[in-house]
């Protein structure tokens, strides 16, 4: 399509939105164009999911104002946004396993009828097939969706979208569970899509098929546009330098770690979400887990603490062979994890202070099962001061928590025995500033008592801050193992994007 | 101020609803019938009428603390009722009979327990299952009949009275006791409510969730068993279906205890709350000589009603 046959379709002008204690937009300006793929890049935290949730209609912004086909309107809610032919396809597709896809596409739609209330079938279909060849999809019509492949039923979803008359699609990695032959035929109808004059707003960490398929690429850092460019005029390298941008604050604690001996030796370790990953972790050391969202840094962490099991591979604590087959058999040994999501997998939200952080020491202040409560407040009152948790009763349900003084109880519970081996995934994940920093110094303090640590997290600067060692992994397999002194954050990304050679 | 004033007495109907209903149930019923209602023996039987209903949803409690459910309770204690009797009859004492019955059906709850916490049923279709096996057993080896005649020292448990306490109501307070004390003051009524908040987070501290579960579904084999026992003791007769009403009384019963007390979660005094509900509104329509049939649709009124005034007030709080 050439460039005189595009037009603007919808502009944003000065998108601001505000959290409590974070700025997640400030004065975003972009534009779309019809007939365009147009890339949205940044680091998490950049503030695209927050653009999204905006467009959607799921978020409210402070300010800011759109002009759809230079006409202006505002929009309060996922109605609206459908209304301006905005559509969004994530990852969840939303689609009716049960339903087929003909069904899913006209979801919501009022079906053709014949001889009154009956279903005209056929001419359903043939609706259906109409979009299908439109957008050169193929896609079985009459099989549940449940039956289909991952690229499949994001078509599906697709169509459905197309169905609806949208005019801008937007895509959250859409891309992440496809295989390569699959995500050609994403990108197949991407193209078709773009040629029927559609905007495709595509968002992915994947900088290569940024480079690939789209036309433009905005770049997005701390909750602002940081740079607008054509495709064609960007590389990899240049992608990267304008995502990270800003110097590593001195927001870390510093180190007193003297490294010890060998603790924790992982050899050969596999299964179905990891590939032959082998490392050694010394008593004080902190090894940092580089790698992208979806690359097993989380699953890799799971298996050592017994909730995936292993097919093949050794692990030696303290020079004994360790392999646990549940959480308590990990916990019985010394080696504990923080877990990702601490509402969804690190409290009971409804119980209390107390009851959660002794959750995981029960057997330590009970006799014969009977509890001894003045005992057990105690040592949750101890273990509470030690991560410097801010709770005027320990009594209270943990939900009227803030995010760190929550993420505090975690780390009290999991640390309430000195731990050999402590894991942590993303242990600052809404965590204000103030609260990542005492954690940052729980940490420290921890490996400074001789525990080997390992840390994930999507916030490089937190893993380079922190770690004394990287290992990256892509897609399951350990890419490399780097002295953190020698990375950077420009080498950083490129070992988590598997870039060997930077 | 007035939203405040609002706010406040929606946490107190919260909080208090189901129990000021209960006490507005006694005074209605009170008012209507001065001379019948609240008399002592009136009382007295109404406490000896649900004793048994109570014993059972004890052990039901438990079961729905960690969300999940029993609906196999009255099958087993008809099947306990019916397994003592016949044991009993054919010459086995009459404390061994007990106590084989009792671990028959202990067994038939950690059975449930296997299916569903280990097996992957759910608590519904896996205890829907046991219920009509059980019943099904029950049936058949009491040819679907009623076993009259049982041995003079069985009559006891469910009709004895030590001082001026019946058995059946000591029997009672104590399962409740041990109940609360389970719940209350032991790790493992720990592990229950946490797996009940959050199962995940409660695995992943090392709590073995699937054997907390497997027990949970023993216990309520246990006492839906005592029951049964008890049940079988004060009818002096067992009857195949005879606990087929605890199904339901008893589930209705814990519902109507996680109104109160502790907010949301099962709980042994809500669910002894809920027992004397249903005992109460059962006596005292009857009382009014309401009949029976129209007794069951108001029952199931008052349970909508109030686990709806619960959620509605919870709402609102938000």
């Amino acid at each position: 399509m050439s460039k005189q046959d595009r037009r603007e379709v919808l502009r944003i002008e000065g998108l601001a939105k505000q959290y409590p204690g974070v700025r997640a937009l400030k004065n975003v300006d972009l534009s779309f164009d019809s007939g365009e793929v147009h890339g949205l890049v940044g680091e998490n935290g950049a503030g695209k999911s927050t653009l999204i949730k905006i467009l959607a209609g799921i978020v409210k912004a402070d300010e800011g104002s759109f002009l759809f086909d230079s006409t202006p309107a505002s929009i309060n809610s996922s109605k609206d946004a459908s209304k301006h032919g905005l559509c969004f396809i994530h990852q969840e597709l939303n689609l009716v396993n049960y339903f087929n896809a003909m069904e899913n596409i006209f979801l919501g739609h009022r079906y053709p009828h014949r001889f009154g209330p009956l279903v005209d079938w056929k001419k359903l279909k043939q609706q259906a097939q109409e979009i299908l060849d439109v957008l050169a999809i193929d896609v079985p019509l009459e099989i549940p969706v449940l039956h289909l492949s991952a690229v499949q039923r994001a078509m599906v979803a697709i169509a459905r979208a197309f169905a609806v008359k949208g005019s801008i699609y937007f895509m959250d990695e859409p891309a992440t569970a496809l295989t390569d032959i699959e995500k050609e035929k994403l990108f197949a109808v991407i193209q078709n899509l773009k040629n029927q004059g559609k905007t495709v707003v595509y968002v992915t960490h994947n900088l290569e098929d940024i480079l690939r398929i789209t036309d433009r690429v905005t770049i997005m850092r701390d909750g602002q546009v940081v740079k607008r460019s054509n495709t064609r005029d960007m590389t990899k390298d240049s992608l990267i330098s304008a995502m990270i941008g800003k110097s590593l604050e001195s927001a870390f604690p510093s180190s007193k770690t003297v490294i010890g001996k060998p603790l924790f030796v992982v050899e050969h370790l596999k299964n179905a979400y990891i590939h032959d990953i082998s490392f050694t972790v010394h008593s004080g050391e902190i090894l940092g887990i580089g790698g992208l969202v979806g690359s097993g840094r989380t699953e890799l962490l799971e298996t050592l603490y017994g909730v995936r099991s292993i097919d093949y591979g050794s692990i030696f604590l303290e020079g004994k062979p360790y392999r646990p087959s549940s959480p308590k058999k990990a916990i019985e040994q010394g080696v504990v994890l923080v877990p990702e999501e601490r509402r969804k997998s690190g409290l009971v939200l409804n119980r209390s202070i107390n009851e959660n952080i002794t959750l995981m020491s029960l057997s330590e202040v009970s006799r014969f099962g009977l509890l001894k409560h003045a005992y057990l407040r105690q040592r949750a009152k101890e273990a509470g001061k030690n991560v410097h948790l801010k709770a005027s009763e320990y009594t209270q349900q943990v939900t009227t928590l803030s995010g760190g003084n929550q993420q505090k109880v975690v780390f009290a519970k999991t640390i309430m025995n000195m731990p050999k081996v402590l894991m942590l995934d993303e242990p600052s994940k809404g965590v204000d500033v103030g609260a990542r920093f005492e954690i940052y110094s729980i940490i420290r303090d921890l490996a400074a008592k001789g525990a080997a640590i390992l840390i994930v997290s999507s916030d490089f600067n937190e893993v380079l801050g922190l770690s004394d060692r990287i290992l990256f992994i892509k897609e399951g397999a350990m890419t490399s193992i780097q002295p953190n002194k020698e990375i950077d954050q420009e080498r950083y990304l490129h070992y988590c994007y598997g870039r060997t050679n930077a | 101020m007035k939203t405040n004033n609002k706010t406040k007495a929606l946490a107190i109907i919260k909080t208090w609803g189901t129990l000021m209903g209960f006490f507005l149930l006694l005074i209605i019923f009170s008012s209507l019938r001065p001379d019948v209602f609240p008399s002592g023996r009136n009382l007295k039987n109404i406490i000896e009428q649900v004793a048994t209903l109570a014993i059972v949803a004890s052990g039901v409690t438990v079961v729905m603390i960690t969300g999940d459910f029993d609906l196999s309770v009255g099958a087993i204690a008809s099947l306990v009722g019916v397994v003592a009797a016949l044991l009993m009859k054919s010459g086995v004492g009459t404390v061994p009979s007990i106590l084989i019955a009792l671990l028959l059906g202990t067994s038939a709850g950690l059975l449930n327990g296997v299916l569903i916490a280990f097996g992957g049923l759910s608590a519904f279709v896996g205890t829907l299952a046991t219920m009509t096996a059980y019943g099904g057993i029950a049936l058949l080896i009491s040819k679907g009949t009623t076993i009259f005649a049982l041995p003079e020292n069985f009559r006891a448990l469910g009709q004895g009275i030590i001082g001026f306490l019946p058995i059946s109501v000591l029997i009672m307070a104590f399962t409740v006791f041990v109940v609360y004390i389970l719940l209350e003051q032991t790790t493992y009524g720990r592990r229950l409510y946490a797996i009940g908040g959050n199962e995940e987070a409660s695995f992943l501290s090392g709590i073995r969730t699937r054997e907390v579960r497997l027990i949970a579904f023993g216990i309520s084999g246990f006492f839906a068993s005592l029951g049964g026992i008890v049940l079988t003791s004060r009818l002096f007769s067992a009857h195949p279906q005879a606990g087929s009403p605890f199904m339901l009384n008893a589930a209705a019963a814990v519902f109507l205890g996680m109104t109160s007390f502790r907010e949301g979660e099962a709980n042994i005094m809500g669910t002894l709350l809920g027992v004397f509900i249903i005992g109460v509104m059962g006596n005292g329509l009857n009382i009014l000589g309401i009949n029976t049939y129209v007794q069951s649709i108001l029952t199931g009124a008052i349970i909508i009603f109030a686990v709806l005034l619960s959620s509605i007030a919870k709402k609102r709080q938000r």
